[in-house]
């Protein structure tokens, strides 16, 4: 499934994101639109930490879903503070609004990057 | 449990789906988000170049009570355990948890309640009795709608968390 051709469009997806990401900032000067990469690197990291932390083994015992919930709940807030930022920089006359969609759509291609790659990792070790 | 219940209209089954509670909590978070991104962004807009008003017009400490209001309760609400709500209909829980369960939680509602309201008030009170123009009332306006995601986000995370309740009970049965 997870072929070399999948590896290679992933991390052509990955340079154009980060491409884009880094043109937003360095075309206008202004590299306030580079927090927008921490973001998505952040990310995935509460869902992978919260799944370690968390026992799925005892379903019955329903308190240990709620560190589960907590890992999603941040990466929901992750994930949308990543198109929150530019917005609201661009809002506020910090950054221009072209590099905002620049920076919001490479954002978007990185952190989509990200996901299928684990998606597909994970698929191997399923077993 | 299709025999107790009380309407005509089922619940659809998607409802007691596992995928749709985890959906529910991505979505809670994002909810959460854009409310507190609007919190920064009134915050960040009233010092930025784009506010126009000539007697500068910012946000003060008086703007920020009615966010930790809504975010403090919402903490609340959600980190009670929702099954102890009715442990005094079983006899192996004693010492009022129930009570107990309903006191914070209702701390916590009234809380979420008094965020909402008080954002209007600072609306009311600081934007619209001065008769201040568009630009200037965002900062009242988009506090109102921080407030109002957040409520948002913690129904949809209250509902998502009930949803697992019956999913897992189904599952034991």
């Amino acid at each position: 499934m997870a072929g070399i051709k999948t590896i290679i469009g992933l991390s052509f997806v990955l340079a154009i994101g980060f491409l884009l990401v880094i043109l937003s900032a360095a075309l206008f000067k202004n590299y306030l639109t580079l927090l927008v990469v921490a973001t998505y690197v952040v990310a995935p990291l509460p869902n992978w930490i919260c799944g370690r932390a968390a026992n799925p083994d005892d379903f019955m015992e329903s308190a240990g879903s709620g560190i589960v919930d907590f890992g999603r709940f941040l990466t929901g807030f992750f994930v949308v503070m990543g198109i929150a930022l530019p917005a609201l920089l661009w809002h506020s006359a910090q950054i221009v609004g072209g590099a905002a969609t620049m920076s919001v759509v490479g954002g978007l291609l990185i952190y989509a990057t990200i996901m299928s790659f684990t998606m597909f990792f994970q698929e191997e070790q399923e077993f | 449990m299709s025999t107790s219940r009380l309407f005509r209209f089922p619940k659809p089954a998607w409802m007691n789906n596992a995928n749709t509670r985890t959906a529910g909590v991505y979505a809670a978070g994002a909810l959460f988000s854009l409310g507190f991104y609007l919190l920064i962004d009134i915050a960040v807009w009233s010092k930025s170049a784009m506010n126009p008003s000539d007697p500068a017009i910012h946000i003060t400490f008086v703007d920020w009570i009615p966010g930790i209001c809504s975010a403090l309760g919402m903490l609340v609400i959600n980190s009670i355990d929702k099954s102890r709500l009715s442990a005094d209909s079983f006899s192996y829980s004693g010492n009022g948890v129930a009570w107990k369960a309903r006191l914070v939680l209702f701390l916590g509602f009234a809380l979420l309640a008094g965020g909402l309201a008080g954002s209007v008030v600072v609306l009311v009170l600081k934007y619209i009795v001065p008769e201040y123009v568009w630009p200037t009332i965002w900062m009242g306006v988009g506090n109102v709608v921080a407030n109002s995601l957040v409520m948002l986000s913690s129904a949809v995370l209250w509902v998502a968390q009930n949803m697992e309740d019956e999913y897992t009970y189904n599952l034991a049965l």
